[in-house]
């Protein structure tokens, strides 16, 4: 049962789901859900290469890179989030039209 | 390599017995020793927790010259138990307009929170459930899941008072957690591992070879742990989420019978995990004030019961804390977490590295009466 | 024993929480099936044998991201969000006509295709590897790592996280309009 394929199964369902949240959702912060699935579905296949098939440690310092990347591009969404919210009072991502105002 | 109470206790000739018994199946043993482990330690702590709401009224009766409880039982010991009763008997009440999902949850995650620090907590240096390599920052890590169901208790409530306590709870915990995972970062650098086994196995002897007496900034760094986690824990007077005098109780206002209950359970465990972390890191744990070579099974009940006091006396000043400051304003709060806490525990961090570098890693006591 | 029982709660927890992500209406919802999610990857972690990663994952997610991301939801009008768009037979919010469905499902088809031929590869590649139930200490060793051969990266995320710390406090902070 545990295989490299079954963890590659798991990752792959996780960046469909993250791609399906992405496009079908129109709320911001439920666009950045779908961002950390992606992003997990990734550095999960890095960690599972790393113990299946290179037998080294670099797949996990990739991962953890990958959290940190993660959290710092979260932080920034939201940050933004917020402040458009404070503009726009709505969080619906197509009303997002504007360059500048 | 992760030694656990199954490795422990398999190089006794009990255990060969035992494995006999189960038929050679090791899997089938190890899942009953871990059973039956997780029941003790847990009933332990639930019988802590509750003890631990009798401690805190017949403690701040004292400090308050009143009684106190002393109507259930001897001295009022049985008070927890009638509360407990209490609480299951009373009638469950969801306000109409709270998320149910949501509001169902909250309590299971601050037990979940809390109970799953215990698989680490080191109650000797052979009776730890598992003691992880990365031990510490687990602890840290899976004790932010009472955050969230701080928070999420207050907002499924739909209640305002609940609303504003679990926004000050949640951010009141993201922010403490900073000084205290930077104090416990010094201290794994002492001892150059996180796991707890590490840890104590370098504070064996008399306390002069405790971390706290390591050296300077490791002394500041077990104040600014404590004051961190008396936040952490939501403790005054640190209290701002259930602030009685403008939140009614914050976060848990909405919550009745054992949801309630398991939100106060979690608290006092809480608590307690808190103050046997900071015994196991910076005052020894359970070792010994003695060496010795032999490791029988009496001893590790010696450990047991050293660990206890020293984690129960930090409960003790948690409690005689609680009653004897004021609570401070929500201002005050961040400011001492961002302006004091944190540069203070990012100085005691680079000094303590600068110390192992100056000083080739030797301890005070070291260098007053001589390495031996 | 114990790891394939974890790796199978992990496994369900993940893909059943990443689901619930998807079609949960309730944004607040989906952040908390967000967060099982999340910790089933932990789980999945602590299979591979990679500890400092697994408890990573559960310190930064669990106590940093999940907890912001729910304040971010309260701060914006919680789940009083409503949706304008178009459902697909009431399952999910989401967007687009039949025509959307239809090029999504072709396209979805041929990457599903796609896949399905290079899991076949490498499984045949990779069979089933039994590992025992020792799992070494990665910490040292990523510790090593990264000073050494990844210490670029290392001190550049630390630059990274910096400005994100600065940039996420000056773009929320409320200013006074025009």
């Amino acid at each position: 049962m545990m295989s490299l394929v079954s963890y590659l199964i798991i990752s792959l369902i996780l960046f469909i789901v993250g791609l399906v949240v992405m496009i079908a959702r129109k709320n911001i912060i439920a666009i950045l859900l779908g961002i950390e699935l992606i992003l997990n579905a990734a550095a999960l296949n890095f960690v599972a290469y790393s113990r299946y098939v290179t037998n080294n440690l670099d797949g996990h310092v990739f991962s953890l890179f990958i959290i940190v990347i993660a959290a710092a591009e979260s932080a920034i969404g939201l940050a933004i989030v917020i402040r458009f919210f404070q503009i726009k009072e709505t969080i619906h991502v197509d009303e997002a039209t504007q360059l500048r105002n | 390599m992760n030694q656990t109470l199954v490795s422990y206790l398999s190089q006794y000739e009990f255990y060969d017995v035992l494995l006999a018994v189960f038929g050679k199946n090791e899997g089938l043993l190890a899942f009953t020793i871990y059973l039956l482990a997780a029941l003790a330690i847990v009933g332990l702590c639930a019988t802590i927790g509750g003890l631990g709401t009798y401690a805190e009224r017949k403690i701040s009766a004292d400090l308050q010259q009143r009684m106190g409880p002393n109507r259930v039982g001897p001295y009022g010991l049985l008070q927890f138990l009638a509360d407990g009763v209490k609480m299951m008997t009373k009638e469950d009440i969801m306000p109409f307009t709270a998320d149910k999902f949501l509001f169902y949850l909250a309590p299971m995650l601050a037990l979940i929170g809390v109970f799953a620090t215990l698989a680490v907590l080191p109650w000797s240096s052979g009776f730890m459930m598992a003691d992880l390599n990365v031990g510490v920052f687990y602890l840290i890590a899976i004790s932010s899941l009472v955050g969230v169901s701080v928070f999420l208790g207050g907002y499924a409530s739909n209640s305002k008072w609940s609303m504003l306590g679990g926004m000050r709870g949640a951010s009141q915990i993201i922010s403490y957690e900073i000084p205290v995972t930077i104090s416990i970062l010094a201290i794994t650098l002492l001892s150059g591992g996180m796991s707890f086994g590490t840890i104590l196995s370098h504070q064996q002897g008399t306390p002069v070879n405790w971390f706290i007496f390591h050296n300077p900034f490791a002394f500041v760094a077990f104040f600014v742990y404590a004051i961190g986690a008396l936040a952490e824990t939501n403790r005054a007077p640190f209290d701002l989420p259930e602030a009685e005098s403008e939140l009614v109780s914050g976060y848990h206002t909405e919550y009745t019978g054992m949801r309630f209950g398991f939100f106060a359970l979690a608290e006092y465990i809480e608590v307690f995990v808190v103050c046997g972390v900071g015994a196991a890191l910076f005052l020894g744990g359970g070792n010994l004030p003695f060496n010795l070579d032999i490791d029988i099974i009496p001893l590790q009940f010696a450990q047991v019961v050293i660990f206890m006091t020293k984690a129960l006396l930090l409960y003790y000043v948690v409690i005689w804390v609680r009653w004897t400051l004021p609570r401070l304003r929500v201002d005050q709060l961040m400011s001492i977490c961002w302006k004091y806490l944190t540069p203070i525990a990012i100085v005691n961090l680079m000094g303590c590295a600068i110390w192992l570098v100056v000083f080739n890693g030797k301890s005070m006591a070291d260098l007053i009466f001589g390495s031996h | 024993m114990f790891v394939q029982l974890l790796f199978a709660l992990s496994a369900l927890l993940t893909v059943g929480c990443a689901i619930a992500v998807a079609v949960t209406k309730n944004i607040m919802h989906s952040c908390i099936f967000l967060l099982g999610s999340l910790l089933g990857i932990a789980g999945l972690y602590a299979t591979l044998g990679a500890d400092f990663v697994a408890v990573t994952q559960i310190m930064v997610y669990v106590g940093g991201v999940v907890i912001l991301m729910l304040f971010a939801v309260m701060l914006t009008g919680g789940k009083d969000f409503v949706s304008r768009a178009q459902n697909l037979l009431g399952l999910a919010p989401a967007m687009g006509n039949k025509w959307t469905y239809a090029i999504g499902l072709l396209v979805g088809l041929v990457v599903l295709l796609t896949n399905v031929k290079l899991i076949m590869n490498i499984s045949k590649a990779y069979p089933a590897k039994v590992f025992g139930n020792d799992f070494p200490s990665t910490v040292n060793q990523i510790g090593h790592l990264l000073i050494k051969e990844h210490v670029l990266a290392f001190e550049l995320s630390s630059v990274l996280l910096l400005g994100a710390l600065v940039g996420a406090a000056i773009i929320a902070r409320p200013r006074k309009q025009g």
